[in-house]
């Protein structure tokens, strides 16, 4: 309550800037009168455009700000990533930019690491101090010595700054953590990767299948308008989750599958479908490779084996199929989001894709839209030649071919740390958090125990800045002027952000930052001054500043989303068929199963759950967690989701204080949520919780890590990480 | 400080089926009023059946206050700070609020709390004068769902009537919280 009245005191200063006399509590209920009318003198209102940082969809955004303050935060009505939209963690954005918490000066370890004793610097210090002990470990290890995790818009000028330095080693963790095996098991399906916002067309679907995609929860704005509008239309909404989610709450048809089974559901569904030809003709046989292997190669699949499996019922299982097949093909099977799972997930997207293929969906509405870029000739920011090393992460190599060398496994990277399989001595992390986004914080903490160096670019004391060297505090995006930005959905467009206020502590924005830290380095690359950089785009994108400053966003090649539907183009793939395929050639080439199979997952033991993690709608990954508008909606509580006969059982009651067990380590504490409604085998915590770092003053010590208890598999195709094999023990706390 | 219009009458209608429980417009709410951290002026509520029926189901019930014809707070505010206005608003006048708090429990929506850092009785006040400025309430500009729909009943024409039209036209479920207490709610409740 007390940090609030700070706040809110200042927000009196700065409106009754008529006298002193006037900021005091009765005072300005004198001023203001009734509550509907506290009046904001107008004469001090501008707004600056933006895109939103509180999650990666970027959600266009005009901020308005009252006698230099940002007031509110609206969504930009013709931005096609929001439509005008925000959601909670977007409109919190205010409180995280005036968030005592943030840090505010850089800083530099002054004590052992992890002791959370740092001392404040000035911007010159820390830049030549970070400059000098690169220079160090580059002249003593080489150049390949430095690794990067990062994350977020301001991650470019990290990324060309390692090229300059002439390390390989970066990681985009989203491949990794999230993405990673769902786009490499699309790209060998239908010849390429889905993307970040997913070209799934719910607002005009007839029947749409959620694998745990929780839309509602794992919540990004347009994602979410056109799934609702597509439930308000009538889509048939299939739902498969071990637990009954907001997003299921959607849905026509939940069924709670057995935990790690999804591949067995839909290999059944894939089998009924082809038995009763019921699948899509002409699209099966002209536009997909395989269909006679596949059609032989899901022949013992059945209905009765699936149900089986993931103890669905047979009817249960049917009547999926059918609907969709009914619908078809304006219907769809979600690709998935973060599909890091069991470790086989690259299998699984295929088992997705080929459903999809069977359902004839492609590049028509209510399927899967073609997403529409905005090309155009960017200027370069900067000039300097690519490092052309081998990955320590194995990214590209031999062993794993499809991964792409220029995203990086993070789990794989921070392995080759842990175990110095080449001698990684150096790490800057910008936006990211390994000790909680990697599958294992053991292998976390070698990694850092064995670095000598750690560079974290942040706004909040994370868990990892607090095991870091120095700690460079970035502006928050409200505060940054940066290059625009474009971005494909149905239409590509351009998004503009500049800062609406200047930044309220000592921060700098990652370009400025790593200009000078690149300078301080010895090195001649300089980036372009932003302003000149975004003029040389616009002139290329074909739109003025004037235009951006007004609207935030320009919405440029309008092409139709559904050219199958609407040009009457015929499907194409960028495989090496040509086509859609069943039997993935590419697959063949590198000695993986061309066909995917049902791989059965570990499972827990007795007296053991299935640990299952994912997202609530008000907060992203582990970086929201600390921000007080965001805390309020859950009262600070992280809820543990279990059973009701498996919690009776441990005298467990809803609302007490448990703890997640694994080999004798111990969580933080959580709240007992016990429900009839997730599965037995299985217990849910939402993720991004269990913080060490007390510079999170809020949220310190409250619920799990999840990354204490995950597994950290590697996906053989795509290198990704698999973290849904952890198994936990619960207790009262 | 805007002036009642006479001529209208605003109301709420929340398309429940629409809702997903996201929480946007409670912190939209807080951030456009500068609500106290842990107070709100409109909640979301969670059914569940898990029990009752077969088929598990889940409800998601955004509330706030409801500006009623007869409203209970109005009645027994001592110094009239809790005012009906013309336009349907019901509203506080900070001037007047003298923190009796009445008011807090005579809602039979528990719409009200106290406000520790103004030291007065708070709600939701339609976001006046935003609508006056012919803008939306906060949480209806911010709902991803598009369920929350605004505006003035008396005007054919607004998103609101055609909405309850629509929802007439259609017999969909039309319904307000607790009719049964005769405090005539302005905010309308409608599912398919
Ligand atoms: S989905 Fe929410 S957090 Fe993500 S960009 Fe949009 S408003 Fe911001
Ligand atoms: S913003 Fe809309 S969808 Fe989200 S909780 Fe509020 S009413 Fe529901
Ligand atoms: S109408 Fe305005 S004051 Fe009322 S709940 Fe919505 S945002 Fe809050």
């Amino acid at each position: 309550m007390t940090k609030c009245r700070i706040s809110r005191r200042r927000f009196i200063q700065g409106t009754a800037s008529v006298g002193a006399a006037l900021a005091s509590m009765s005072s300005f209920r004198l001023l203001t009168g009734s509550s509907s009318a506290v009046a904001e003198p107008q004469q001090g209102v501008t707004y600056a455009q933006n895109w939103c940082e509180m999650c990666f969809w970027k959600c266009g955004l005009t901020a308005k700000v009252v006698n230099g303050k940002v007031r509110k935060l609206e969504g930009q009505p013709d931005c096609p990533s929001n439509f005008g939209k925000l959601c909670a963690k977007g409109n919190a954005g205010v409180f995280q930019l005036y968030d005592p918490d943030r840090l505010k000066t850089p800083l530099i370890r002054d004590g052992e690491r992890g002791s959370g004793k740092f001392r404040k610097a000035t911007w010159e210090e820390a830049i030549t101090y970070v400059a000098q002990k690169t220079n160090e470990l580059k002249e003593k290890y080489g150049p390949e010595t430095f690794s990067l995790f990062c994350h977020g818009s301001g991650q470019d000028p990290f990324i060309q700054m390692m090229e300059i330095m002439g390390s390989p080693n970066i990681c985009v963790p989203s491949y990794s953590q999230c993405t990673g095996s769902r786009d490499i098991g699309w790209a060998l399906s239908f010849g390429k990767p889905v993307g970040g916002k997913e070209p799934v067309d719910s607002q005009n679907s007839k029947c749409i299948m959620l694998l745990g995609r929780n839309i509602a929860e794992a919540l990004h704005v347009g994602e979410m308008q056109d799934f609702v509008e597509g439930v308000a239309k009538g889509a048939h909404v299939i739902y498969v989750d071990p637990r009954f989610t907001k997003t299921a709450a959607k849905a026509n048809q939940y069924m709670m599958i057995k935990p790690g089974t999804d591949s067995a559901l839909l290999l059944g569904m894939i089998n009924y479908i082809i038995e009763k030809e019921i699948y899509s003709k002409d699209f099966v046989e002209n536009y997909t490779y395989g269909f006679d292997q596949f059609k032989e190669h899901v022949a013992g699949y059945t209905v009765e084996w699936a149900s089986e499996i993931t103890e669905i019922p047979q009817e249960e299982i049917i009547k999926a199929a059918e609907k969709l097949c009914k619908a078809a093909p304006r219907c769809y099977v979600h690709p998935g989001r973060r599909l890091t799972r069991y470790g086989n997930d690259t299998q699984f997207t295929r088992i997705v894709a080929c459903l999809n293929m069977l359902l004839g969906n492609w590049e028509v509405r209510g399927g899967l839209y073609r997403t529409i870029g905005f090309k155009y000739d960017a200027p370069a920011m900067i000039e300097y030649d690519k490092s052309h090393a081998e990955r320590a992460d194995g990214s590209g190599s031999e062993e794993f071919p499809l991964g792409p060398k220029n995203l990086g496994f993070s789990n794989g990277t921070i392995k080759a740390i842990a175990e110095q399989s080449s001698p990684l001595k150096g790490m800057f992390i910008y936006g990211c958090n390994p000790l909680h986004h990697h599958g294992n914080t053991d292998t976390v903490r070698k990694a850092i125990e064995n670095t000598e160096l750690i560079v974290t670019c942040e706004i909040y004391m994370t868990d990892t800045a607090w095991y870091s060297d120095v700690i460079l505090p970035e502006s928050t995006y409200l505060e940054r002027t940066e290059p625009v930005i474009t971005t494909g959905r149905r239409a590509g467009f351009v998004q503009y952000r500049e800062k609406a206020v200047d930044p309220v502590f000592e921060t700098l924005g990652s370009w400025d930052m790593v200009n000078r830290l690149l300078e301080a380095m010895g090195y001649e690359n300089r980036f372009m001054d932003i302003s000149e950089y975004n003029r040389l785009a616009f002139e290329s994108l074909g739109v003025d500043e004037e235009y951006m400053k007004k609207n935030g966003v320009f919405i440029g090649n309008e092409s139709s989303p559904y050219p199958v539907e609407d040009y009457e183009e015929e499907p194409s793939f960028r495989t090496p068929s040509g086509k859609a395929e069943f039997y993935s050639n590419l697959a063949e080439h590198f000695s993986y199963p061309p066909m995917p199979s049902y791989e059965e997952n570990p499972v827990p033991a007795e007296g053991e759950f299935r640990l299952l993690f994912g997202r609530i709608s008000f907060h992203t990954h582990a970086r929201t967690q600390n921000n007080a508008w965001l805390l309020a909606l859950h009262k600070s509580e992280v809820p543990l989701w279990i059973h009701t006969e498996r919690a009776k059982a441990l005298g467990i009651k809803d609302g007490m204080q448990v703890r997640l067990v694994k080999e004798g380590f111990k969580s933080n504490p959580c709240t007992a949520r016990v429900v009839d409604y997730i599965h037995p085998q299985a217990v849910f915590l939402p993720y991004g919780f269990g913080h060490e770092s007390k510079g999170l003053t809020r949220i310190v010590g409250k619920g799990a890590r999840t990354s204490d208890f995950t597994s950290d598999l590697t996906d053989p195709i795509s290198g990704a990480a698999g973290f849904h094999n952890g198994f936990v023990k619960i207790e009262i706390a | 400080m805007s002036t009642a219009d006479k001529t209208k009458k605003f109301a709420m209608a929340y398309i429940v089926d629409r809702c997903v429980d996201c929480k946007a417009c409670m912190v939209a709410c807080k951030a456009e009023w500068q609500v106290p951290e842990n107070d709100f002026r409109t909640h979301i509520d969670t059914g569940i059946a898990p029990a009752v029926t077969e088929r598990l189901s889940m409800h998601f019930l955004p509330h706030q206050c409801n500006h009623c014809d007869h409203a209970p707070c109005v009645t027994v505010c001592p110094t009239k700070a809790s005012h009906k206005r013309e336009d349907g608003v019901v509203d506080i006048d900070n001037r007047k609020c003298v923190g009796c708090r009445y008011c807090i429990p005579s809602c039979p929506y528990n719409a009200r709390f106290f406000n520790n850092e103004l030291g007065v009785a708070d709600k939701c006040t339609f976001c006046l004068p935003r609508i006056y400025d012919g803008l939306m309430p906060a949480c209806v500009t911010t709902c991803p769902g598009r369920a929350r729909v605004f505006g003035d009943v008396n005007d054919p024409e607004s998103e609101i009537s055609k909405a309850l039209k629509n929802a007439a036209d259609n017999r969909y479920r039309v319904w307000t919280l607790r009719k049964d207490l005769g405090t005539e709610p302005n905010i309308y409740y409608i599912q398919k």
